[in-house]
């Protein structure tokens, strides 16, 4: 808790102790890469071999043999880039109007949109299935972009909002002094200053949209839409399961995640720590 | 984050003078920069009452009728939030949430404070601890759960195994509620407890090292420090953080329908359950549907009223 | 954020670093961005040259040489889109697919669905087309369960009956020249068998809360004397019967007693033959696909030699009964009028004898057609398909209803609470008695 005051023994056990905490974060992960190359037969073998004695890329050919997981691969990007985008031009608007604007229902809406941040989005399954029907939007990427933006909207809402007035007022000041429209300051000033912070809360919403379970497992039902975390359990035959094709699936899924959580692990952190502490 | 919305109320109260509803309309957007603001929150806001206030309406009248398959429905009154507290499924359901949130979310609060104490200081390699923390948090659930259903297989599975071996559990962990809800708060615990950590850490970081040495010079030992010091300047962190996994605890669905393959429930596969599984269950489903938005909605009132979290800020 | 500047160094401008690095995402997903076209109407509509086919994944590749062969000798493409391997996950698919207006073309569906699809205008009637004559080929069992109302659905696939596996190596090393009929007998085998031969499992079966857990018990029952309904009047339900009661103690018998271990109230398919084929076992009750696995040694650590296999035994009822399993051939009554004769040319050609005979060879599926019964070569070649041969009187369907999804979601949950032992048997029966009551009530009111 306190640095400098430490011997060299502490120091040490501080080393196993933060080895442990990451050996047990990544073994689910090292454990599964060990089933996604091992073969058919070892996967079988009970007890289970501890390290691995075959090696095996049949689990990987089988999975991108298998063209509604790679369409799901490509349905996962459309869906999660599409929510990106839209969360991130109407988040934005929306969050330059609360922390900039003076208008009355401001606390209102930003009770409105925070609440959605509280809702469950169990609640609404049925009527919305019921609502994109008659629309003829299920089985769309919209089934699943809307609902995706609107539990990605308070995150990115108040984010950006936390970003802006983090701009010193003076810059958009001199600006509308020069004659420029409240508008053209958001966009010529405000936006590009805050480019870090948007970079960082598109992240996020990315993340979760790429994620999302509920809304996919509900509204795609079939390979041109499916996103790929609905695909995974599909890699069984009627009575056998495909543990080694569910383990390379798992991998690929996840990989972009982990490249993401690695090249960007400072954005990302404080993007979720920002509403923890800051204020 | 900075405080949204008081600050901003106080400015544009100005123009909300007493006067006709009519006068305090026409004065709100005769100022161009108000008049943008409305238009600026407009796309949000029909987001909102488009894909959640008007199907949460809908899903509330429909839960005063019956309705079944190719026949019309009919009202019912409160008859089908009678019929859920009268059913034993939706009961376990409860209880399973319950549970499971009081469980794994105190397991993720211990865990992640004694990890974001261990690890508030430099030390070499910190930034990877901090990648490999983030990175269960970043998995898709549904996949989690796809990963550690292979390692709680039974007979081939490594955590079967171990379990076995340690004389933990013998039988098949994926089969029946006990197990299996032990597995669920292994794999949260597992998910969540290093972004708890983050959060808190983040929270601990912006404690003054002075305190500290102040403290020690006062003589106050390890244990006082953390109880008198560290914990009441943390608490808005950990109230903040506290509310959003106690919310997605009470919320758990796609953990439990992957991982418990319909052995295990939650109030939202119950929902689930009844209005897209079953063709004769709809009405149950729809009023647990509404009783999950209202306990929601109080989970968050209780924190953000009683206890004072506030997470705008 | 301020004062987080000390953990979060510059967050405030985006470095060189972060710039090229989300390039290269962005460079990602639009290069993935033309491969796409899930923004328009459904995809069951795509291209009037094609059929949309849905069946869950096969390992067997029969289903694909059948498809190539067919498509490559016809001017329209049928297009097989794998569905969700557990019955009941795609079933709640196709439910949604229908509510929604959409759904493949032509449909394998289980042998549960006709009523369901029936009663709610899903699938067309293909009485016109399946005709009295053409039906008369196949077996009797596969035609009644696709008829609902006196009208044909569907037409049959394949069919599954449930069978006990055993191994014949352990039984003669312990002296036991034939395999058991009866359920005591099975259980007094398996414990010797055990014994003598330090076998880890006397027997396994699917106990798990979902479909097969149901065609388990069923069959428990059904070696009782038991049923669901009443065979002369489906509207009276009559499970609370000491026949019933009865089976379902014996099933629940094979764990308290040993022989079956207790982790079988969560075994599917998998678990099963997983314990079986790593020579754990000494019975198993399974479907006739277990054949095929059995004869590739990766899969397999035990060789089709030392594995025999068997009717189901009885439980003081006059004969076991196996379930009937199986698959059919739908086609949806939303599909496009100029597909439709398309769709039963497809239909006729996979229910025909040569695919059949295909589809037993290299899969091990059972044939419903007479004729397959009659060919000398998969007679021989496919030990399963003579048992079935012999089994066609001892193989009944799972109760008929148009809510059956509902009904079988019942059972799966209270069968499985018997075998866990959370429910006595007689509970079981009586709380499945007042829910099925009340789910046939409001099918034929």
């Amino acid at each position: 808790m306190t640095p400098g005051f430490e011997s060299t023994r502490s120091k040490v056990a501080f080393y196993l102790l933060m080895g442990l905490f990451i050996f047990l974060t990544l073994f689910p992960l090292l454990w599964v890469l060990k089933l996604s190359l091992i073969s058919q037969g070892e996967l079988q073998a009970s007890p289970p071999t501890i390290l691995p004695h075959s090696f095996s890329l049949g689990s990987y050919q089988r999975v991108f043999a298998n063209s509604a997981f790679v369409k799901g691969i490509v349905n996962s990007f459309v869906i999660a880039g599409f929510t990106t985008a839209f969360c991130l031009t109407i988040g934005s608007f929306a969050a330059y109007a609360l922390a900039r604007l003076n208008f009355a229902i401001a606390k209102g809406v930003g009770s409105l949109i925070l609440a959605m941040a509280f809702f469950p989005a169990v609640a609404i399954i049925a009527p919305l299935f019921l609502q994109f029907t008659k629309l003829g939007l299920v089985n769309t990427y919209w089934a699943m972009i809307l609902p995706d933006t609107l539990l990605s909207l308070p995150l990115t809402v108040y984010l950006l909002v936390a970003y802006f007035r983090e701009l010193p007022r003076s810059i958009e000041q001199a600006a509308m002094v020069d004659g420029a429209t409240t508008l053209q300051t958001f966009f010529r000033i405000t936006l590009p200053l805050s480019i870090p912070g948007v970079v960082t809360t598109g992240l996020l919403t990315f993340i979760f949209a790429w994620n999302e379970y509920l809304f996919a497992n509900t509204f795609a039902f079939d390979p041109t839409t499916q996103p790929a975390t609905v695909a995974i359990p599909n890699f069984a035959s009627q009575f056998t399961v495909d543990y080694g094709a569910q383990a390379a699936a798992s991998i690929v899924v996840t990989l972009p995640l982990v490249v993401l959580v690695f090249l960007f692990q400072r954005r990302i952190v404080s993007g979720l720590t920002a509403g923890a502490t800051t204020g | 984050m900075a405080n949204v919305t008081v600050e901003r109320i106080e400015a544009a109260s100005a123009p909300q003078h007493r006067g006709g509803l009519l006068r305090r309309v026409t004065n709100e957007f005769a100022h161009p920069d108000r008049r943008l603001a409305y238009l600026m929150v407009t796309p949000a806001i029909i987001v909102i009452l488009a894909i959640a206030v008007y199907p949460l309406l809908y899903a509330f009248v429909l839960s005063f009728q019956f309705v079944t398959p190719n026949r019309p429905s009919h009202w019912v009154g409160i008859d089908n939030y009678i019929n859920m507290f009268g059913d034993p499924d939706f009961r376990t359901a409860l209880i399973n949430t319950i549970v499971f949130t009081v469980i794994a979310v105190s397991l993720e609060l211990v865990l992640g404070m004694a990890i974001a104490v261990a690890l508030n200081r430099r030390f070499f390699g910190r930034g990877f601890a901090r990648a490999t923390a983030i990175a269960p948090w970043a998995f898709p659930t549904s996949v989690s759960a796809v990963m550690w259903a292979l390692m709680f297989q039974d007979q081939v599975g490594i955590m079967w195994y171990l379990a076995e071996k340690l004389h933990i559990y013998t039988g098949n962990i994926l089969g029946s509620t006990g197990p299996l809800m032990g597995a669920a708060i292994v794999v949260d615990v597992w998910k969540t407890t290093p972004f708890m950590a983050l959060l808190l850490l983040a929270g601990l970081q912006v404690i003054p090292q002075d305190i500290y040495r102040a403290a020690i010079v006062d003589g106050a030992g390890p244990w006082q420090r953390f109880w008198r010091i560290t914990l009441p300047m943390v608490r808005p962190a950990l109230l903040v953080a506290l509310l959003f996994r106690t919310l997605d605890s009470w919320r758990i669905y796609d953990l439990f329908w992957v991982l418990g393959q319909r052995n295990l429930s939650s109030l939202s596969t119950y929902v689930y359950e009844g209005v897209r599984i079953s063709q004769l269950d709809f009405s149950l489903g729809d009023a647990a549907a509404i009783f999950v938005f209202v306990s929601s909605m109080a989970i968050a009132f209780f924190f953000m009223r009683v206890l004072g979290t506030r997470p705008t800020e | 954020m301020g004062r987080q500047s000390r953990y979060e160094p510059s967050s405030n401008r985006i470095s060189r670093r972060d710039f090229l690095r989300l390039s290269g995402l962005g460079l990602a997903t639009a290069t993935l961005l033309p491969a796409c076209g899930g923004f328009g109407g459904s995809s069951s509509s795509s291209g009037s040259n094609k059929l949309i086919f849905t069946h869950g994944p096969e390992q067997s590749g029969a289903l694909k040489e059948l498809l190539d062969r067919f498509n490559k000798s016809h001017d329209f493409e049928v297009v097989w889109q794998t569905a969700p391997a557990d019955s009941g996950a795609y079933f709640d698919k196709l439910k949604t697919q229908f509510q929604a207006g959409g759904g493949p073309d032509v449909i394998s569906g289980d042998v549960i669905w006709p009523a369901q699809f029936a009663y709610n205008g899903w699938v067309l009637d293909l009485s016109d087309m399946f005709t009295e004559e053409m039906a008369s080929n196949f077996l009797s069992g596969p035609v009644q369960a696709v008829t609902y109302q006196g009208k044909r659905w569907a037409v049959p696939w394949f069919t599954d009956a449930g069978m006990m596996y055993y191994r014949k190596d352990l039984l003669a090393k312990s002296g036991v020249s034939k395999p058991p009929t009866s359920y005591d007998e099975l259980m007094s085998v398996a414990k010797k068998v055990q014994q003598q031969t330090g076998t880890k499992f006397g027997d396994v079966f699917q106990g798990a809360n979902y479909e097969g857990g149901v065609c388990n018990a069923l069959e428990f029952i059904w070696a009782a004397g038991g049923d669901v309904l009443d065979p002369n009047d489906p509207t009276k339900v009559i499970i609370d019967s000491p026949q019933a009661t009865h089976g379902l103690a014996t099933e629940r018998s094979l764990i308290t007693s040993g022989v079956a271990p207790e982790a079988v109230v969560s075994y599917m398919e998998q678990q099963s033959h997983t314990a079986f084929l790593n020579g754990e076992s000494v019975f198993m009750r399974n479907w006739p696909y277990v054949i095929g696995l059995a004869a590739d040694p990766s899969q397999s650590k035990i060789k089709p030699s030392q594995l025999g296999v068997t009717s189901l035994p009885t439980a003081g009822g006059s004969t076991g009964y196996s379930c009937l399993g199986g698959w059919n051939l739908f086609v949806n009554a939303k599909i496009d009028p100029d597909k439709k004769d398309k769709a039963w040319e497809f239909i006729k050609y996979m229910a025909s004898p040569e695919a059949a005979k295909v589809r037993a060879l290299k899969g091990g599926f059972l044939s419903p057609l007479k004729a397959t019964y009659q060919d000398q070569e998969v007679v021989n070649k496919v030990p399963t398909i003579a048992l079935a041969k012999q089994l066609a009187d001892q193989i009944r369907p799972r109760p008929v209803s148009p809510f059956y999804s509902d009904m079988s979601l019942k059972m799966q949950a209270a069968f499985n609470d018997n075998l866990k032992g959370a429910s006595s048997p007689q509970d079981t029966v009586s709380t499945l008695q007042k829910q099925i009551g009340s789910i046939v009530k409001q099918g034929s009111s």
